[in-house]
């Protein structure tokens, strides 16, 4: 089990650090929120603001979120956990930062909860892993379970599902939607701007929640998401009426494993597989 | 009274929509459940295009495409390829029939095969039936 008091110490000593050195202009972790089970990212832009940080089995959001709101060419250290780390990747990779610009604290950690379940969500939305990928500064021990977790085991009961009993099902879950855009507020990779759906020419979709702008809307996200997508489980825990989009997302991310045998975010020097081919591929994949 | 589906067609500019033209100049016979709309690569297609086809009323879509290795802009067809594999899969995961939606690759010189597969298609979307799942309600 993760020691999160020993984790929140470390934190904290590497972020007063920084920040005095004056390396970075800029630390993002975790702050205080409403309640011990409501934590909110955090900038802490001085030393003073160092105090306020802290970190307990709640703070599920992911930070690589908040890189691309500073300018270009920002020092900026962050916090991050196995999937955040991930996230920075793909950002890296696109060229959003630059990796020198960045100071990586990674958070070993197993045993997250999820806010309004309480339920342990390593084995559903943290692609399986534990430590980070990438990390400059590592603030606890590695840990090594011992068992690998597969990400993709919670997909069989849908993969198994007859397609009527599919479709129901997701147009059930879709129906739910109000559109209030938080899992693509909550998503790393959602940083374009506009967005597809807030373009007028041409209009994608309505904007309205209505069942079909919202299944065009959901869709084009998944489509937009592959390749991309790091399992951090973000957008369905930030969700106001429970979609569980994570389980959607999960499903491209293994199509887009098995098919181009590369997974989001694990190396920087990959290049992404929506933007790269290979001239071998087979046309099977279309069938 | 049959079934006449409606088809929508992305053919790009080298190779299929050429094709077609082709099939046409050869007076071949194929379904009139065809619409084509001429794009320059099939890397034109952005996926929302197939799921708005969709939703407004498209029984099935037909993406035609350079054979591989042929496009005029040697790589637009193999990024194409990746995407739209990635749509079939988010078509299939969302529950409607992926076999709805086909990409073929179709050469300027083979009039036959378009007119071959545009028969088949059809023939196939026909079995199917109409496609109600994604379609908005009210629209023809």
């Amino acid at each position: 089990m993760t020691n999160f008091k020993q984790i929140e110490e470390n934190l904290k000593k590497e972020a007063k650090k920084l920040l005095e050195a004056g390396s970075v202009a800029v630390v993002l972790a975790y702050t205080k929120g409403a309640d011990e089970k409501h934590p909110q990212p955090f900038a802490a832009k001085k030393a003073d603001d160092v105090a306020n940080i802290i970190f307990n089995e709640y703070c599920n959001h992911n930070l690589a979120r908040y890189i691309v709101r500073y300018a270009p060419g920002t020092k900026i250290a962050v916090a991050v956990k196995a999937a955040d780390s991930r996230a920075v990747v793909v950002l890296i990779q696109e060229e959003k930062i630059k990796r020198e610009n960045l100071i990586l604290l990674g958070i070993p950690v197993s045993g997250m909860k999820n806010q309004k379940t309480g339920e342990i969500i390593d084995e559903k939305t943290t692609g399986g892993l534990t430590n980070p990928v990438v990390y400059d500064v590592l603030l606890g021990e590695e840990i090594h379970t011992g068992k690998p977790v597969s990400p993709y085991t919670v997909l069989e009961q849908y993969e198994k599902m007859d397609k009527d009993a599919r479709f129901a099902f997701w147009k059930a879950q879709f129906d739910k939607c109000i559109r209030c855009y938080a899992c693509r507020k909550a998503c790393p990779m959602c940083y374009c701007d506009p967005c597809f759906i807030d373009q007028t020419k041409p209009r994608w979709a309505d904007k309205s929640p209505q069942s079909h702008g919202n299944l065009m809307y959901h869709l084009t996200r998944f489509q937009h998401l592959a390749g991309r997508c790091i399992d951090c489980g973000e957008c369905t825990r930030a969700c106001p009426v429970d979609i569980p989009l994570y389980l959607f997302h999960k499903k491209v991310a293994k199509d887009c494993e098995e098919m181009f045998k590369q997974a989001a975010g694990m190396k920087i020097e990959d290049k992404l597989v929506m933007v790269d081919f290979r001239v071998e591929d087979s046309d099977k994949i279309l069938e | 009274m049959e079934f006449e589906p409606k088809i929508l067609g992305i053919a790009c500019n080298w190779c299929t929509y050429t094709g077609a033209d082709l099939a046409g100049t050869t007076r071949l016979k194929y379904p009139q459940n065809l619409r084509v709309v001429r794009v320059m690569c099939s890397s034109r297609i952005n996926p929302s295009f197939i799921f708005r086809a969709f939703q407004l009323g498209a029984d099935g879509v037909l993406v035609g495409g350079c054979h591989p290795g042929d496009c005029h802009y040697n790589t637009g067809n193999l990024y194409a390829r990746r995407r739209l594999a990635v749509t079939k899969k988010i078509l299939d995961f969302a529950g409607l029939e992926p076999s709805r939606f086909r990409v073929e690759w179709i050469s300027a010189s083979e009039g036959n095969k378009f007119a071959e597969v545009v028969k088949e298609f059809t023939e196939h979307v026909q079995i199917l039936g109409p496609q109600t799942k994604f379609k908005i309600a009210g629209v023809s």
